[in-house]
């Protein structure tokens, strides 16, 4: 098995010490680099948001009728990120697919921390954010309830559902991998660690039961990956909005979320590897080889979706479709927007055809970060765009995100980064124990193809 | 019956808008375009009655003058042979409004008297409701806005005044509506045609706005609802709104039978 | 409570004399009530709206209204639904008076000058201090009473508060009352009165006319009276008895234009032209209705339409078509009215239109021209002219003949041309009082300023005009207690009158205003027996009239027959009737065309936030000054919507904001009046620019009234800008939004 693994020397003593290291061996500049990302994110962030909280939502570049602008193409952008830790740990963990040991939980953690971003903005684009919890199905004496046809209730189970399992998910993992980490380590990490694994003894029955609870969750998770952002699409195609109201947006979304979930990935094992060179180790050129394969077809997918996109505007050649196309493919700064997306998304991956590129330095960093980018244009290409040019030409507007919208942007980017940072010193960003299992000694009762 | 069409009538029931059957009152304007002359006197009767905050220069600029009526132009042909049509939008109050189905907190809904009506109180500002109107008939407020005072004096007590973070929209003058009703129900009497007319149907100098209830079928809006020159905007997209347009007669009008 | 609070939370006007509440009870809902906080009446009751009946002076249409007040405070302003003139409806102007009653920039005591003239800055002083001061000033001038002057405007000429500042002026001993209005209809006046006698404006019958042929007159925004048209524009179009036509010739498409069936882009000031040269086609194919059409046709011969064609740029097909259109269509009306009242023979183009009137045959019918009844007022109606001409005025400024100036209700410092020396006349008067609301451009030159009540908060009366059939006479009456310590306008003139002492004492009413306004219609009552219908005591008239907001007999007055003879008008259709404008055509390519909207008007709606939002119905604009391009011109130049451009003529230069705006002749700009203050509140101030500072001072040598349309002007772009408009784009690409049905389908539908 595990074609390209390199490990079966390794003891699972070096990969205790290997993942403990990463925990705990960094210099100074790794804290100075997290502390400023946090302090990045406190300035940019909780700042500015304070500022609109109180000042009111006038303070984004929001007008009638854009009234989406890009808080929501953040948030669309974080549920597609998200959605690479559900298919790693959740699809490739029922098919059982090998090369996915080394970075399911890098993945998880990030899906983890991209659906923090993705609530986040939730209260960010709102109006009063204050009483976000009157979108929860709650009895209370006024008999108020939620309204269950809006899309935006579909979003709060969709999400409220990912979030709680993934949290799950990622904790059933971690558990066996604390445990082991508790003999290592010293300090309130060990105190932690002993907390958190629940006095997890590595027993036949305890190994059982926690690959029934993953095998469960993977099954359970993996309906997910299609739904949420089937109904994250939904927010806008169930809408009469031209640009919006398309039944192709529910595979358009799921593929596109893949592929920026994928590239997501991609990009944080890099910076991980640079990071932690002992990782090179686990993550080695097989998994980029494979990744890349998959970001490959995601774009060939997400392109072919994005023509179909197009043509079916064309198709239905009603006013209220070719204004806005022309809109979005025709008119500057828009059109150059597009073009690069295009470039992004389509054209660049393709550099993925050639092997050699899927492990280049290149491919590994400047390809992943453009897709990113080219998804992130790609929301806000339809999501503000498409308000531009609604039905009644006479309340057509233009829309620009204010400072404000960029810096909470930005700063909640840096707060991902600071926060995975965190999470990286406290816990193990590989999974020890699927590592474990590819280094080749059966320790669990368990069938390996 | 048997129990299948039963629940199969259950279940349209629920479709239907307000869940019910039939309204007490289905209020609707007609606003005939052939009379309207683009004055706006309709929108500064909104202001003055429905306590529309003054906006100034820089935010309308960025489009978000608080207007929940507004007079449409739209231009046909160039120099010199222009012709040029008007037209009042305001919430249309759509039976099947997309607005309802998108607020997950049912800020916004159909009540008894056919009206689309915006539960201030309630509103979260997801701003979904204003994405789906295809009417761009909502509003926000963007900030709590104030007036300068004494200007202040001249709010109107029976309209509340909105704080930031509120989506609002044209009501049909649901204060009055409500008024109305009330002094009807005093007299022990049924609201009868005339009672309500909405400030912008009042201050119109030539008469394009009537208001009435579509259920009467007496009522004035019902006799012109029958009109040969009705239509309604944007009906192809089935929102089934509750104010009825007559065409405007123009010279180089697109006659149904003359295309 | 002090008794003074008690009035203001009651909200009675004055001395609790408002008595709306009984119209209130009687045509409103029931229960439209007062609120009594201390001693409540038994038909009160509280957190339910009293009405009160009174007029909106915010043009001079004088429509009635009824004013909503709750808790004391006038809430809303609605159309006073008996009112003959308005019935029931209002416009945005009417709407928003409340926002002059409120305005946060409103004077709020007598004041006197601390600055500079000119710079605004005043201190508040008492008004035994206000008028003691403004009394000795002009006890001084008692040797030469006529160095006093008087500077008012046209608008409230026809009121008892006219009457009263009459009097004090002739009791003073100076016979020099200057009217100053800008928008006034002085040469329609003039021009009637010369070709059909009348003394009024006629009753334009536009509900009733079949084909209506409008030369610029914009009805539907600020022409004479808008609500009145407005409402008599929907029943010509729907009002059931046959659809009517709406042709409109005006080089500038206005509001009005836009809802014409036809548009006539007629060469500037040459409208005049057009409508004799429709005449004459008219008696050339036999087709008028004139007893005296073989002597009109040698007089026209001069309008062939083969010869006008090219002067009007209006092809000679289209005028006799236009000719026939209008002969054939019973009844048909030709009105004229804003651009022509701004050409410098302003009288002349109306008189052309007079003329196609008469030729047509429809003066003193129904759907046409019908001439007014006389008026009621008792006080005088004198017409505007070169003896109170704002020239008169310059003149005798500069000659150092003014010595005190009263300016009450007019603002040439704004609302006239540079040209003008409106402003260094000002400076060379030894003592300046004004008796205005607000610190506008004049009242920042004044000396002293005596701030009357607001008209919501004052006692007055209105006799407007047009009106078939009925002369309406309507009360203005506080509705609610003055917020400030300010005075009713006539009491102003009363108090100096009698602080002034000797025959000016004399010829004051010996009582309040109120009780002079209370006396005057008790004389009228007595002189009309028609006002004794229904009530047979003076006190029960003058509740009803209270309660009701005025009286119109409405089939009392008989209209008057009328015509227009060639001899009448020869004189002032012997020169061309083309209107000339100043700059050289090379140097200044374009037609500069000045108009006002119906929020701003001349100026005076630019206090008001909400006026200030309300987009413009033809560019959708708010908050500032544009100048209209047609498209192509614009892209010759280079001009794009939004830039800058500066406007020159020859007497000076603004700059604005381009609109492209569809409906506009190549060879023609057009920029609307009323921005551009430079006081008058923090809403008005520098805000947008003020073309008539650019006019040249010329004036109508018979009626004294100002040509706003005079010159030529050339534009060249200065800067980029982005317009602030609430139109998104203004094309329907396809998607047949707006629905329209040809003439002929409704002909279908409707038989
Ligand atoms: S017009 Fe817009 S806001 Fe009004 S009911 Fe329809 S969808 Fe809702
Ligand atoms: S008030 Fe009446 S005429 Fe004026 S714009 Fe409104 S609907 Fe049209
Ligand atoms: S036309 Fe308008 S401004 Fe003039 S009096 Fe009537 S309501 Fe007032």
């Amino acid at each position: 098995m595990a074609e390209g693994h390199q490990k079966s020397s390794m003891s699972y003593k070096d990969v205790n010490e290997d993942i403990y290291g990463i925990i705990t061996r960094s210099g100074i500049g790794y804290y100075i680099i997290c502390g400023l990302f946090g302090a990045g994110a406190a300035v940019l962030f909780i700042l500015p948001w304070a500022y609109q909280i109180y000042v009111g939502q006038g303070v984004s570049g929001l007008n009638v009728p854009v009234f989406w602008g890009i808080y929501l193409v953040n948030f669309v952008f974080w549920v597609g990120v998200a959605h690479a830790g559900t298919l790693i740990s959740a699809m490739l963990f029922i098919t059982q697919t090998p090369w996915r040991r080394a970075i399911s939980r890098g993945a998880e953690t990030m899906t983890f921390f991209a659906l923090m971003l993705v609530t986040l903005f939730i209260f960010i684009h709102m109006g009063r954010p204050w009483n976000f919890y009157w979108t929860f199905p709650y009895p209370t004496q006024r008999q108020l309830w939620t309204n269950f046809i809006s899309p935006l209730t579909f979003d709060v189970f969709a999400i409220g559902t990912y979030t709680t399992s993934s949290i799950v998910f990622l904790y059933f993992g971690l558990v066996p991998d604390l445990a082991a980490l508790s003999h290592t380590a010293s300090g309130w990490r060990k105190k932690l660690y002993e907390f958190l694994s629940f006095g997890w003894r590595g027993t036949d029955a305890q190994w059982y039961t926690q690959n029934k609870a993953c095998m469960f969750f993977s099954a359970f998770i993996m309906p997910l990956v299609v739904s949420v952002h089937s109904v994250v699409s939904w927010d806008f195609a169930l809408s009469l909005v031209p640009g919006y109201s398309k039944t192709v947006f529910a595979p358009y979304f799921v593929t596109g979320a893949l592929l920026s979930g994928f590239a997501g990935v991609l990009l944080m094992l890099s910076i991980m590897r640079e990071a932690y060179p002992v990782m090179k180790k686990y993550v080695t050129d097989y998994h980029y080889d494979r990744i890349g394969l998959f970001v490959l077809v995601l774009s060939l997918m997400w392109s072919y979706l994005t023509l179909m996109e197009v043509v079916t505007g064309l198709y239905a050649n009603t006013s209220q479709e070719i204004e806005h196309l022309k809109f979005k493919l025709a008119t500057p700064p828009y059109m150059q927007l597009f073009i690069l997306m295009i470039f992004c998304n389509t054209v660049l991956p393709l550099v993925y055809i050639v092997r050699k590129v899927r492990g280049s330095v290149f491919g590994r960093f400047v390809v992943p970060v453009l897709v990113l980018v080219g998804m992130w244009l790609e929301r806000y290409l339809i999501i503000p765009n498409s308000l531009s040019r609604k039905f009644l030409p006479w309340m057509w507007q233009d829309y620009a995100p204010t400072w404000v919208e960029i810096s909470i942007s930005l700063g909640t980017l840096m707060m991902f980064i600071s926060m995975f940072m965190m999470f990286v010193k406290v816990f193990p960003i590989i999974a020890l124990f699927e590592v474990k299992e590819d280094i080749g000694v059966p320790m669990k009762n368990r069938k390996h193809h | 019956m048997s129990i299948f069409s039963k629940v199969k009538d259950r279940l349209e029931d629920l479709r239907r808008p307000g869940y019910f059957k039939k309204y007490d009152h289905k209020f609707t304007m007609v606003i005939d375009l052939d009379r309207c002359n683009g004055c706006g006197a309709c929108v500064s009767a909104c202001y003055a009655e429905n306590n529309l905050p003054v906006v100034g220069k820089e935010e309308c600029g960025k489009s978000r003058a608080l207007n929940w009526i507004r007079i449409e132009r739209y231009v046909e042909g160039e120099y010199p042979d222009v012709k040029v049509k008007f037209i009042p939008v305001m919430c249309q109050h759509c039976s099947k409004a997309p607005c309802e189905t998108a607020c997950p907190v049912y800020a916004t809904y159909h009540n008894q008297d056919g009206l689309n009506v915006q539960v201030y109180n309630r509103c979260v500002g997801t701003f979904t409701c204003a994405t789906y109107c295809p009417y761009d008939a909502r509003r926000f407020n963007w900030f709590t806005y104030k007036r300068e005072k004494p200007l202040d004096q001249q709010y109107n007590p029976d309209v509340t005044v909105r704080e930031m973070g509120i989506m609002e929209k044209g009501t049909f003058c649901i204060q009055r509506i409500r008024a109305a009703k009330d002094r009807a129900k005093d007299e022990k009497r049924a609201l009868k045609d005339g009672d309500v007319t909405p400030a912008c149907a009042q201050a119109c100098p030539t008469g394009a706005m009537v208001f009435g209830d579509l259920n009467d079928p007496e009522s004035r809006v019902s006799k012109l609802a029958k009109s040969p020159r009705r239509f309604r905007l944007l009906e192809e997209l089935n929102t089934d709104p509750s104010v009825i347009y007559l065409k405007r007669v123009m010279k180089d009008g697109r006659g149904t039978s003359e295309e | 409570m002090k008794r003074r609070d008690f009035l203001k939370y009651i909200g009675i006007g004055g001395a609790g004399t408002g008595l709306g509440y009984l119209f209130g009870k009687v045509t409103q809902s029931p229960g439209n009530k007062l609120i009594p906080y201390l001693i409540p009446p038994e038909d009160i009751i509280p957190g339910v709206g009293a009405y009160y009946a009174t007029f909106c002076t915010e043009c001079s249409a004088g429509c009635g209204i009824l004013v909503k007040v709750m808790d004391g405070r006038a809430r809303k302003i609605e159309g006073n639904p008996r009112h003959p003139v308005n019935k029931g409806k209002l416009c945005m102007r009417g709407q928003a008076g409340v926002q002059g009653l409120y305005n946060p920039d409103r004077i709020k005591a007598p004041m006197k000058r601390s600055g500079e003239r000119g710079t605004g800055q005043f201190v508040e002083i008492s008004w035994d201090d206000a008028v003691s001061t403004l009394a000795k000033n002009l006890t001084e001038l008692n040797k030469k009473p006529e160095q006093l002057y008087l500077l008012t405007s046209d608008m409230r000429r026809r009121g008892h508060q006219h009457t009263v500042a009459s009097s004090f002026m002739s009791g003073f001993g100076s016979p020099n009352i200057i009217r100053h209005d800008l928008l006034g209809p002085g040469n329609l006046e003039f021009a009637n009165h010369a070709s059909m006698g009348l003394s009024a404006i006629p009753h334009y019958d536009i509900e009733n006319t079949r084909y209506l042929l409008s030369f610029g007159a914009d009805f539907s925004s600020a022409w004479l009276s808008p609500v009145s048209y407005g409402h008599a524009y929907g029943q010509m179009r729907q009002g059931g008895n046959g659809r009517g036509k709406l042709v409109q010739v005006e080089p500038r498409m206005s509001l009005t234009g836009a809802n014409a069936d036809e548009w006539v882009a007629a060469r500037p000031g040459t409208e005049g032209v057009l409508s004799l040269s429709i005449a004459y086609a008219i008696i050339e194919k036999g087709l008028s209705r004139a007893g005296d059409a073989g002597s009109w046709r040698s007089a026209l011969g001069a309008y062939r339409p083969s010869e006008a064609a090219k002067t009007v740029d209006v092809s000679e097909e289209r005028i006799y078509s236009l000719a026939k259109e209008f002969a054939q269509a019973r009844p048909s009306l030709a009105i004229s009215g804003g651009n022509l009242e701004g050409y410098e023979n302003g009288p002349s183009c109306h008189m052309a239109v007079s003329v196609l009137n008469h030729v047509a045959g429809n003066i003193g019918i129904k759907g046409g021209v019908i001439p007014s009844p006389e008026a009621l007022a008792s006080a005088p109606h004198p017409m505007t002219g070169p003896k109170n001409s704002l020239s008169r005025f310059a003149a005798d400024a500069e000659a150092g003949r003014i010595k005190t100036l009263i300016v009450s209700g007019s603002n040439p410092v704004f609302t006239a041309p540079k040209a003008a020396k409106v402003e260094d006349a000002l400076a060379k008067i030894p003592f300046i009082a004004s008796f205005s609301s607000y610190i506008d451009e004049t009242t920042a030159y004044a000396d002293i300023i005596l701030p009357p009540h607001h008209p919501l908060e004052d006692w007055g009366d209105e006799f407007s005009e047009p009106g078939a059939g009925f002369a309406p006479a309507t009360v203005m009456q506080p509705v609610v207690s003055p917020l400030y310590d300010t005075k009713g306008l006539g009491d102003i003139f009363i108090m100096v009158g009698k602080a002034v002492g000797g025959k000016t004492a004399a010829r004051m009413p010996s009582a309040e205003f109120k009780d002079y306004l209370r006396g005057s219609w008790k004389e009228m009552y007595a002189k009309n027996r028609a006002m004794a219908a229904g009530a047979p005591t003076f006190d029960e008239f003058w509740i009803r009239t209270l309660s009701e907001g005025g009286w119109w007999g409405a089939e009392s007055v008989k209209p008057r027959c009328a015509a227009v003879s060639v001899h009448a008008v020869k004189e002032h259709l012997s020169k061309s009737v083309a209107a000339e404008f100043e700059g050289d055509e090379k140097a200044y390519p374009f037609y500069l065309m000045l108009y006002p909207q119906a929020a701003m008007r001349d100026g005076s709606g630019a206090l008001s936030p909400w006026l200030q939002e309300m987009p413009d119905p033809m560019t959708s604009v708010v908050w500032g000054s544009w100048v209209e391009i047609n498209g192509k011109t614009a892209a010759s130049l280079g001009i794009s919507e939004g830039d800058v451009v500066s406007i020159e003529s020859p007497f000076g230069k603004i700059t604005a904001q381009a609109y492209l705006a569809p409906g506009i002749r190549p060879d023609t700009i057009a920029v609307p009046i009323g921005q551009g203050h430079r006081q008058y509140g923090r809403y008005a101030k520098d805000r947008g620019a003020n073309p008539i500072e650019i006019l040249p001072f010329k004036e109508n040598p018979k009626t004294g009234q100002i040509a706003v349309n005079s010159t030529r002007v050339k534009v060249t772009k200065i800067g980029n800008g982005r317009l602030v408009k609430q139109e998104g784009a203004a094309r329907e690409l396809g998607r047949d939004i707006v629905k329209t049905m040809t003439p002929a389908e409704f002909e279908r539908i409707k038989g």
